[in-house]
């Protein structure tokens, strides 16, 4: 047997590797913007479009009741050489040169609780969290990105950064470092954590009020510094991709997942299934089977979600009477009929 | 949240509410689970509470 004698063991010196700064180091999902279940394109958002439309884990929030329209999609335009193969897009086709001062325009990914105990937050080590991405816009000039903390009863918090774009319609890499949140802890569930947001265009509601240390959330800090309006001409469009947010105070490269790893994660929120958005009545059909020989049953299993989803479907000439689905589960009743099919079946259980 | 008709889902005894079903068009539906968790139940609830909207209860039937 092996012997090994020491004289001492002294305590480790110097910096210590925080819990997640390598594998699954980016708490963002979906930075690399290649999962678009839902489309790779969609028309006509402005007005009441808060939502997911095409990039997994990547929300659209609005504020007012704006003029403009945007169309957002899945880009092929990239930074070069940089291993990206997938954009978000932002095309403004109906502008709004003069923003009322209650609007607002911005894209977020809202991060789950759960997911965020090891930042320590609420406590006085809490970590500093460093966010980087790839941007491209016509418009240049300052925008806003911030953090908010929902909180775990003690109210939610928010700080904010901006960035410049320098150049117009070239790809540049932006890092920002926050603090932590040393007052504010997160709950440890499957509810809304940290959201990290791009301001792409604000009214002035929302950018008079300093942002730039941690503190009580309000309006007027939800944009501070914000100048650039994508929304200002039809000409104007924004580009983001390599979205990666980490412990510590140094951006990393960003870490590529395998496309089964990262949408699995995004099926956590969002799962399609079978021929999704084909409106393919004969391939893209779940099938119900009898129940009792009276109710007609439909039923698919998948993997679980973060909660029970909203089930959005399309069907053919009957109605769904009942619904005993769960967050791994598809089980729809139609009363006294033994014979339909849903299609293009989407469920959501976003944050 | 765009839609034609909010109405309430109940469980095949007709006894308990278990999602809001939206009529979307085209025939096209979304179901919402009455669950806390889910945002799209948040959001349901605020438009709700505005005076005018309203989630029609059939108390069980469709």
């Amino acid at each position: 047997m092996s012997e090994i004698k020491v004289n001492k063991v002294s305590p480790r010196t110097g910096t210590y590797v925080s819990l997640n700064t390598v594998g699954m180091k980016n708490i963002i999902i979906n930075g690399d913007m290649s999962i678009a279940q839902r489309g790779t394109s969609a028309t006509g958002l402005g007005n009441g479009d808060n939502g997911y439309h095409t990039c997994d884990r990547w929300k659209l929030l609005e504020s007012g009741t704006p003029t403009y329209e945007f169309t957002q999609s899945q880009s092929t335009d990239v930074p070069s050489g940089q291993g990206f193969a997938t954009s978000l897009k932002m095309d403004c086709t109906t502008a709004d040169a003069s923003l009322n001062a209650d609007n607002l325009i911005r894209i977020a990914q809202v991060i789950e609780s759960q997911n965020l105990q090891y930042l320590k937050f609420g406590t006085a080590n809490a970590e500093s969290l460093t966010a980087s991405f790839w941007v491209k816009s016509s418009v240049t000039g300052d925008y806003n990105v911030h953090l908010y903390n929902y909180g775990s009863g003690g109210g939610a918090r928010i700080i904010s950064s901006t960035y410049t774009i320098n150049s117009a319609d070239t790809w540049e890499k932006k890092t920002i470092t926050y603090d932590g949140d040393t007052v504010e802890a997160f709950l440890n569930d499957n509810t809304a954590g940290l959201n990290l947001t791009f301001t792409l265009g604000s009214g002035t509601d929302y950018t008079s009020t300093d942002a730039t240390s941690w503190g009580s959330y309000s309006s007027g800090k939800l944009a501070y510094g914000q100048v650039a309006n994508i929304a200002s001409s039809t000409a104007n469009n924004f580009y983001i991709t390599g979205v990666q947010l980490e412990a510590g105070t140094t951006a990393s490269d960003f870490e590529f997942l395998p496309v089964d790893v990262n949408l699995g994660r995004c099926q956590r929120y969002c799962t399609v299934f079978m021929d999704y958005g084909a409106g393919d009545t004969n391939s893209n059909r779940l099938y119900n089977s009898d129940y009792a020989n009276v109710h007609g049953m439909a039923r698919m299993g998948y993997p679980r979600m973060r909660a029970e989803p909203s089930l959005t479907y399309s069907s053919v000439g009957f109605s769904i009477h009942a619904d005993y689905s769960s967050n791994g589960l598809i089980q729809l009743m139609a009363s006294g009929d033994t014979n339909f099919r849903i299609y293009d079946i989407l469920a959501e259980a976003e944050l | 949240m765009n839609f034609i008709s909010a109405t309430y889902m109940y469980d095949m005894e007709g006894v308990n509410k278990t999602h809001i079903k939206l009529e979307l068009g085209n025939n096209k539906f979304k179901h919402i689970p009455m669950n806390e968790a889910n945002t799209d139940y948040q959001a349901i609830q605020e438009w709700s509470a505005i005076e005018g909207n309203n989630i029609i209860d059939n108390g069980g039937g469709e």
